[in-house]
């Protein structure tokens, strides 16, 4: 914590970025903080509840932070996978920030949560993590922490897979009848930086607007699509969804498609082109993804 | 007001009797996972999680005013248009173990949808609707209800209190169709025992520690501070993602839109809508009259504290905390309303 609470100081006062986009404890448990003034660094904190991708406030579609100027994001190592989605998307200039990549032990499914890990309170996320440390970084921090506990319970995503396509269809059925069309999912995440998302466009209109079955499948459904390749599995579309709809079991699911076909897995090596934009001769032609 | 107490195997033949009648139940059930409460409709008492402290998901609001709605439909003719009205009239419908802070939502709202237009679909479900609140022990450190002048066991909104009591509940009525609920030989007569008393002043008290009261002539004070210092950076961290419209008692802006529903014919259907995000005031133009996040939050408070209190005479927040618990970046209402209080307070 020491450390990068003296990186941060230093960062700032020495003038390399304006503003550290880290954690700090918020009223209640851990939240994202913007911190501008060197002083402040003593706020930042990192642990078991650092739950959030700050990658996404590097998103273009912010103009109240990028006006605060050149940012140091601190990422863990499945958030390092966003912000090399961003830069691989021209979303974002290497150049332009300054990654913090911070070694990780797993975290809690909420931030709320004490920053105790435990098979019932570890983060879907973490069980399997490849990433605890991030490869994209200007710094690394922190001593790699023991390998999180294995959450309890069968793996969920393989759960739904398993079921029969009728009882698959029933569960999403329900599960998206609950979606109101807020697409608080796409706000939160760091891939979607369109500036005009098809689900807004009206001329014309490709996905009505209103929650009605036909139009939350149509805009699940394309989100999911485009996420093909490109989802960096941080969960936080289904944390701010205010339905409980379980997004991430979906992403998860193509994303094993995604790694079969393609032999791709999202990585925080920007130079690894995503199959969504690139051409291979040797590409599965089994269908059309 | 005069109290009735029921039995819980009592409340549970009245739920039935209420079926057999064709009025439609609807109470806090458990969701799928088991870790989350819906309002849902439900069968049997048995379906229920009364006992459960936590607040569903979303709040009564979507009973009133669902996320999607039909208003109309239109068949494309010849030379015409005609338009096939939807009608606004629905079957009786009573809410069992509703929160406090849902029902007031609920009549507060009932300020601005009977304003300078009727809304019809509004009244006509709140005319075919009972709220039968159930006092709540406070939920946790987020609730803020009394900061709000509600409290846990507020009666505003609600047609029947129920107050949990040994064995079941004591229910008092609120108002003329509390009275015809409670007219139904399934209750008893009965007084509000001395502990059901003590429960509800703990939990005034509980929640009263979480933000202390808005101070007299607050939306007037937050008024005239549209440049307060708070505003200036206030939503760094919101994502403008609207999860916290969309859980909220109060939150009620919604957008119209016409769909096709075949090569002829279509809907009209109101959606939910939040200012909390981007496209919210996009003009056509290009132009965004509120640029930033930060101008998108501060009109978040700015209505809910401030605009509608003055046109309404009361706030458009019932204190249930829904937004902080949503929020997925960690936005606190109740902490950015102890700071304007704090401020507002010291200016007098």
């Amino acid at each position: 914590m020491n450390e990068l609470r003296e990186l941060a100081r230093k960062l700032l006062g020495d003038g390399t970025v304006k503003v550290v986009i880290g954690y700090e404890e918020g009223p209640r448990g851990v939240r994202p903080a913007m911190i501008t003034d060197p002083a402040q660094a003593e706020r930042l904190v990192f642990d078991a509840r650092c739950v959030h991708n700050l990658a996404t406030y590097l998103n273009p579609r912010r103009p109240h932070l990028a006006r605060l100027g050149k940012p140091a994001v601190v990422v863990k190592g499945c958030d390092a996978r966003a912000v090399a989605g961003m830069i691989r998307e021209s979303q974002v200039k290497r150049e332009d920030v300054v990654i913090v990549g911070v070694r990780c032990g797993g975290v809690v499914r909420d931030p709320t949560m004490k920053a105790a890990l435990a098979p019932e309170t570890v983060s879907p996320r973490c069980g399997h993590c490849a990433s605890r440390e991030p490869k994209l970084f200007d710094h690394l921090l922190g001593a790699l922490p023991p390998a999180p506990p294995r959450p309890a319970g069968d793996d969920p995503v393989a759960r739904v897979e398993q079921m029969p396509l009728p009882e698959r269809w029933a569960f999403w059925k329900e599960e998206l009848s609950r979606c109101v069309r807020c697409h608080a999912c796409r706000e939160v995440c760091p891939m979607c930086f369109c500036a005009a998302c098809v689900a807004d466009k009206s001329r014309p209109q490709w996905i009505e607007t209103s929650s009605t079955p036909r139009a939350n499948l149509s805009w699940q459904l394309t989100r999911v699509m485009h996420m093909a390749g490109r989802c960096a599995g941080c969960g936080e579309c289904t944390r701010a969804c205010p339905s409980h709809i379980p997004l991430s079991l979906i992403l998860a699911h193509v994303a094993r498609h995604v790694e079969r076909r393609f032999g791709y897995q999202v990585d925080d090596d920007p130079s690894i082109p995503a199959p969504i934009g690139a051409f291979k001769t040797d590409d599965s032609q089994e269908f059309i993804l | 007001m005069k109290t009735k107490c029921i039995s819980r195997a009592d409340l549970a033949a009245l739920v039935a009797d209420l079926a057999a009648a064709g009025t439609e139940v609807v109470a806090p059930v458990k969701s799928r996972d088991g870790r989350a409460l819906d309002y849902r409709r439900i069968g049997r008492l048995e379906e229920a999680a009364l006992g459960e402290v936590a607040l569903p998901r979303r709040s009564l609001k979507e009973l009133f005013l669902p996320a999607s709605e039909v208003l109309l439909r239109y068949r494309l003719e010849k030379d015409d248009v005609a338009i096939e009205e939807v009608p606004a009239t629905f079957p009786p419908l009573v809410i069992l173990g509703a929160k406090p802070c849902d029902a007031a939502g609920v009549e507060v709202l009932d300020k601005v949808m009977g304003w300078d237009y009727r809304d019809e679909p509004w009244f006509a479900r709140r005319a075919a609707t009972t709220i039968v609140s159930l006092a709540c022990p406070g939920v946790d450190g987020v609730c803020f209800c009394s900061a709000v002048g509600l409290s846990p066991d507020a009666t505003k909104g609600a047609d029947v209190l129920l107050v949990p009591a040994e064995g079941g509940f004591v229910a008092e009525a609120i108002t003329p169709r509390g009275e015809a609920l409670l007219a139904s030989k399934r209750f008893a007569e009965g007084e509000m025992p001395v502990e059901a008393q003590a429960a509800r002043a703990a939990a005034k008290e509980k929640v009263a520690r979480n933000l202390p009261a808005q101070p007299t002539g607050f939306h007037d004070w937050l008024g005239e501070r549209f440049d307060h210092a708070a505003f200036k950076d206030i939503a760094q961290r919101c994502h403008g993602c609207g999860a916290c419209a969309s859980v909220c008692p109060t939150c009620h802006c919604f957008d119209i839109v016409d769909e096709p529903e075949g090569l002829d014919r279509g809907a009209r259907r109101r959606n939910w809508d939040s200012c909390a995000t981007c496209k919210f005031t996009l003009h056509a133009s290009g132009h965004n009259p509120r640029a930033t996040q930060n101008e998108r939050f501060r009109q978040r408070v700015m209505h809910k504290f401030s605009i509608y209190p003055r046109r309404f005479g009361e706030v458009l927040c019932s204190g249930c905390g829904r937004c902080v618990r949503a929020c997925p970046a960690g936005m606190d209402l109740p902490e950015i309303l102890g700071q304007l209080f704090r401020d507002a307070g010291g200016a007098r």
